[in-house]
């Protein structure tokens, strides 16, 4: 089996030659810029620049060089625009970050600081805005800058929230042919994040992409409006689905099935112990919608529908099957009832797990090489049994993560993969 | 008397901020806490039974559901906004010293780290039941800590921190405020730190949850 056949046997809950793995096709499977830099020398890689292919989070890219040595199946595919509005591609410039590593960024990744000198971007690169997210020193990635106006309830507008969901433009259509072009032919499993269909995920609420936000745009606010504001929160969901549901209809006839996989949703809905809402709400305030999208494209494509939640969502696993999910990730085991025996058990037949390999909060961040060995052969027995899974850490990989750890981890899969 | 604060708990544990709020939709077009707050200060009620009888009452029960999974974030904010309405009337109370308060706390995200929401969660609950909240905000070094600590000698202090390249930055801040303070109590919480970190870098206290760490200082405020 090559890549894709392997990821493809996989989802389809057959058993693989072996167990496939992904890190770094998409924001949530990734690798700090920091981190690859550390994989690449530790392998001896050609010295290069970490490009950054996902500036929120500071991912770097890893490329082919790097996955061919760590046995990596999957690519991602990213939108033209990353979260501030920027174009991704085309010309890059060099940037000095806190930590010290030079890495590569798009030529209108345009920075300022704050007094504090604290680093601010602004959003489509436009220094005449004010920022939109800011990386304190301290810190190896962005976070949002809150840009809430103050809420008038008479004068609510749901539109004022949707201004991020419009109609695919012809020049994204073209990007995405080309993007297409590039992988036609290729051996691995590719997975496309085309954005636009993820449903109240906080992260996107504060628009960092959007020069002046308007509508429900504090992390607090929404989450209360969720409860207090439902119709509202509908109206905007409605109204997403709509647009997105047209936008995938104009990407199929670009992508066709040239992709296997397709980012649908980030919002998590779990916390370390429990959740950020009750199953009712996820029934009547989340599901509809996630079925209206998960539904077109199983009747129109091939595609899998992936599910980002981050937390304790045992709970909400059968709805997301429900929902027509086909994969779950992070599988954040470290949390309450996250027990991977348990979820293989129950739902592993029913849903993959791309994600679950090894616990990033205490394990590989802070444990030993032998910590990591131990964990991720344990997961790979788990989760590896009759297909339905693809390695990846529980998220991505952070900046402070022992190379000596990364390494285990990867030999570790291989050494698993070769018995 | 009891009535009124009774009706002001009950506004508080469901998140019935004022007459205009729609939340939550049983008690639509009904007053809030806002106006029942300042109905009791009208009709003579001392405000430390309003503190202590009406929003102590509510925000327990707010923890305490939380805590049990009964109910999640969106409920909590809207309790602690309608907490904070109450709160607003009662600020006069607190600057003439006729509320007493249990003590205060130092409250802030760490440095490096922008996440809030739990922070302010942990504030809000202590501030309802009774403390004084210096917050911070986020991304605060040990320095200010320290600063701050001074200026409120006596006072205790919670970090949070969300992520694991965060969560290291709470020993440093741990050691530098028991080197000016070393009665001072400090709380840790947040997602990726556990009792075993809490151990490891000397701190007082670990709470998955904001009740466990209210009622931690309610614990060391009897003692």
């Amino acid at each position: 089996m090559n890549s894709k056949e392997r990821v493809i046997a996989s989802l389809n809950h057959q058993i693989p030659d072996r167990i496939p793995v992904d890190m770094g096709s998409t924001g949530v499977t990734g690798i700090h810029a920091l981190a690859v830099e550390k994989l690449r020398a530790w392998y001896g890689l050609e010295e290069k620049l970490v490009r950054i292919i996902e500036p929120y989070q500071m991912l770097g890219d890893v490329e082919s060089d790097l996955r061919e040595i760590l046995g990596i199946d999957v690519i991602g595919l990213s939108p033209r625009k990353n979260m501030f509005g920027i174009q991704n591609c085309g010309n890059l410039k060099e940037l000095r970050t806190f930590w010290g590593q030079v890495v590569l960024v798009p030529g209108d990744f345009n920075t300022s600081h704050d007094e504090e000198g604290n680093l601010l971007i602004h959003p489509e690169g436009d220094l005449q805005v004010a920022p939109s997210a800011k990386m304190p020193k301290a810190s190896y990635f962005f976070d949002a800058i809150i840009r809430q106006d103050p809420v008038n309830e008479e004068k609510l507008d749901p539109v004022d929230n949707l201004e991020e969901f419009s109609d695919i433009s012809e020049e994204d259509l073209a990007y995405w042919k080309n993007e297409i072009e590039k992988i036609k032919g290729t051996n691995h499993a590719v997975i496309a994040n085309f954005g636009g269909t993820a449903i109240g995920d906080i992260a996107l609420v504060p628009a960092m992409n959007l020069r002046h936000p308007r509508g429900i745009r504090d992390i607090a606010e929404w989450y209360m409006s969720i409860i207090m504001r439902p119709d509202y929160i509908h109206e905007i969901f409605t109204g997403q689905t709509e647009v997105a549901i047209r936008n995938l209809q104009k990407l199929y006839a670009v992508v066709n099935n040239h992709i296997d996989a397709v980012f649908i949703c980030g919002t998590d809905f779990g916390t370390q112990d429990s959740q950020f809402c009750g199953i009712d709400t996820l029934e009547t305030m989340y599901l509809p919608y996630y079925k209206k999208m998960n539904d077109w494209i199983h009747e129109h494509t091939r595609w899998k529908t992936f599910k980002h939640s981050c937390g304790a969502v045992e709970p909400f696993i059968n709805k997301f099957i429900e929902a027509g999910f086909d994969i779950l990730n992070p599988v954040q085991v470290s949390a309450r009832g996250m027990d991977p025996s348990h979820l293989k058990n129950t739902y592993g037949d029913r849903i993959t797990f791309w994600g679950g390999g090894v616990d990033t909060q205490k394990v590989l961040s802070f444990g030993s090489p032998e910590d990591v060995k131990k964990q991720v052969t344990e997961n790979l027995r788990i989760f590896g049994r009759n297909g339905g899974f693809v390695f990846n850490t529980v998220h991505n990989i952070q900046a402070n993560v022992p190379v000596e750890n990364m390494v285990s981890m990867f030999e570790t899969i291989n050494e698993f993969n070769n018995a | 008397m009891d009535d009124i604060l009774n009706k002001i708990a009950y506004c508080v544990e469901f998140g019935k901020i004022n007459l205009q709020s729609p939340y939550p939709p049983d008690m639509k077009g009904l007053p809030g806490a806002d106006e029942l707050t300042q109905e009791a200060l009208d009709k003579g009620i001392d405000a430390d039974d309003i503190l202590q009888k009406a929003l102590v009452v509510g925000m327990e029960k707010v923890g305490i559901k939380f805590r049990e999974n009964k109910i999640f974030v969106p409920q909590v904010l809207m309790s602690a906004k309608a907490m904070n309405m109450a709160i607003r009337h009662l600020k006069p109370y607190f600057l003439s010293g006729n509320i007493k308060r249990k003590g205060t706390v130092v409250i802030g995200t760490v440095a490096g780290d922008l996440h809030d929401i739990g922070k302010n969660l942990v504030a809000m609950m202590f501030e309802g039941n009774g403390w004084e909240v210096i917050d911070l905000g986020t991304d605060v070094s040990a320095q200010k800590f320290v600063e701050e600590l001074k200026n409120h000698p006596g006072s205790h202090v919670g970090l949070s921190a969300l992520l694991t390249t965060t969560m290291v930055n709470m020993e440093q801040i741990v050691r530098e405020v028991k080197n000016v303070a070393p009665d001072s109590r400090v709380l840790i919480g947040g997602a990726p730190v556990n009792e075993e970190f809490k151990t490891k870098i000397g701190a007082d206290f670990y709470s998955p949850d904001p009740q466990g760490a209210v009622e931690f200082l309610n614990s060391v405020a009897s003692r």
